[in-house]
């Protein structure tokens, strides 16, 4: 099984970042039912930051790739979804440490503690209507396919699928986390945008490992 | 002196905060360090957080930094930020106050030069004066000026050490104990070794502690009213009626044939 490069991880990020410009209408329309209608620009503007800066300044490691990317989504993306995920990917930098490559159970150890920093820095648990909800189910079907032998590429495929079923499944959900939750009951129905946009990005990476 | 660092999602919010506090502290302000929006636009910006915490740590000598935030995710990036800073000299504390309120009273404190503990507590307890001002009244130990008295008869020896000592002065501020001159008595009151402690005696509020604007705002002092300043210990006499000299002189705010300078 192939080791996880360093380009294949900038490509995850300039495929996450062409996903969520083609989905920004998406995005924005989701966030328009029970949010501020900026998450489709916001995330737009951000990730469009991260490939300016990885094409201008070519980091040397996954660490410093991550971290950058990180640290550029949290100066340009308003409102929570900066630092939530800023913070996802510099956690899962740290996990992977200074290298070029990394195996699929390192990245799955990096999934893993970029799940565990969004949760540490938004405090949402399972249910409450964010993006926990897609990326929870999306590292344990991560960590299940390898578990099963399988490697990188498929494991971000199952992935991917779980994050989309998590996202789903948020819809009748009553938001306890975040802007959506002032508005209660009324909550319920929508799909949260948070959750949607994960899970792009877990397609995203999946796609990229796929064809890398 | 303390450090503070005003995290907002509006730069001009926190501009205006930042210079409301200013107003209180005159010409000895601690260092206060701006982060606010992101990208030129609203929102907070962790990494722009981070560098406001470095450069008010080294301008607090090791003293910390309180961090006092506006909405949201403002709270978010500020944490964030706490994993973005390196090599610190002093401890960072994220504060619980409100906005504006927190931001006065952490400025205020600061300058007088106290501990962060003393800086954070006077910036939580901030949102107390609003509400006792629009109570009236405020949840002291012991609501009920004459009850204590009678308690403190009944028994001397129980809970009031003997060597408490205390001067009676009444408050000749047009507006009564407001914001500036309760500043100044708190500054004064912290240059003191002892700890004073004031009642309102015309509405039994108290006792405050002298060295906190917030406490000293709360006891709702207006012109005219009598407050008790009380202290124990070999300088308490002194400190006592240094105190009471310049509540006598109006604080700064003259004698009232002025005006109030607002």
């Amino acid at each position: 099984m192939a080791d996880v490069s360093l380009a294949q991880v900038q490509d995850w990020l300039v495929r996450a970042k062409d996903s969520v410009t083609e989905q920004r209408s998406y995005l924005t329309e989701l966030d328009s039912a029970i949010g501020d209608a900026d998450h489709g620009s916001n995330l737009t503007r951000g990730f469009g930051a991260v490939v300016d800066k990885l094409a201008s300044q070519p980091a040397a490691s996954i660490e410093a790739l991550l971290k950058a990317s990180g640290m550029t989504l949290v100066s340009t993306v308003g409102g929570a979804s900066g630092p939530l995920y800023g913070t996802m990917l510099l956690r899962m930098g740290k996990a992977v440490g200074d290298a070029d490559t990394m195996t699929a159970t390192q990245l799955g150890e990096a999934l893993r503690a970029g799940l565990e920093g969004v949760v540490a820095r938004g405090k949402a648990e399972p249910g409450d209507k964010t993006m926990v909800d897609a990326l929870g189910p999306a590292v344990e079907a991560f960590e299940k396919a390898l578990t099963s032998g399988e490697g990188a590429a498929t494991a971000a495929t199952a992935a991917a699928q779980a994050a989309a079923a998590g996202r789903d499944d948020t819809e009748p959900l009553v938001a306890r986390k975040g802007r959506a939750s002032y508005l209660g009951e009324r909550s319920a129905g929508h799909i949260d945008p948070g959750s949607a946009s994960v899970t792009l990005l877990l397609e995203a990476l999946a796609a990229a490992l796929a064809d890398g | 002196m303390v450090g503070i660092v005003v995290v907002s999602h509006s730069e001009p919010l926190a501009v205006a905060a930042v210079e409301l506090a200013m107003q209180m502290v005159g010409s000895d302000p601690p260092p206060v360090e701006v982060a606010a929006g992101n990208d030129g636009g609203l929102g907070t910006d962790a990494v722009a957080v981070a560098a406001a915490i470095q450069r008010a740590d080294a301008a607090s000598a090791g003293t910390g930094v309180l961090v006092v935030t506006d909405l949201g995710s403002a709270v978010m990036s500020s944490e964030l930020a706490l994993e973005l800073v390196e090599d610190l000299s002093g401890p960072v504390r994220l504060s619980r106050a409100p906005f504006v309120e927190g931001l006065v009273a952490a400025v205020v404190q600061a300058s007088v030069g106290s501990s962060l503990e003393a800086v954070e507590r006077e910036a939580t307890s901030a949102i107390q004066a609003k509400t006792a001002q629009l109570a009236g009244e405020t949840e002291w130990p012991a609501t009920d000026e004459t009850a204590q008295e009678s308690a403190s008869e009944a028994a001397p020896d129980a809970d009031a050490p003997s060597d408490v000592q205390s001067i009676e002065v009444q408050i000749v501020n047009p507006e009564g104990l407001h914001a500036r001159p309760a500043v100044l008595l708190a500054k004064a009151a912290a240059d003191l070794a002892v700890d004073v402690s004031v009642t309102n005696l015309d509405s039994g509020a108290g006792p405050a502690s002298a060295d906190s604007m917030l406490e000293l705002m709360s006891l709702g002092v207006r012109q005219g009213n009598r407050v008790r300043l009380s202290a124990q210990g070999s300088a308490a006499r002194d400190a006592l009626e240094t105190l009471a000299g310049l509540i006598a002189a109006g604080l700064g705010d003259g004698t009232g044939d002025e005006g109030s300078s607002r």
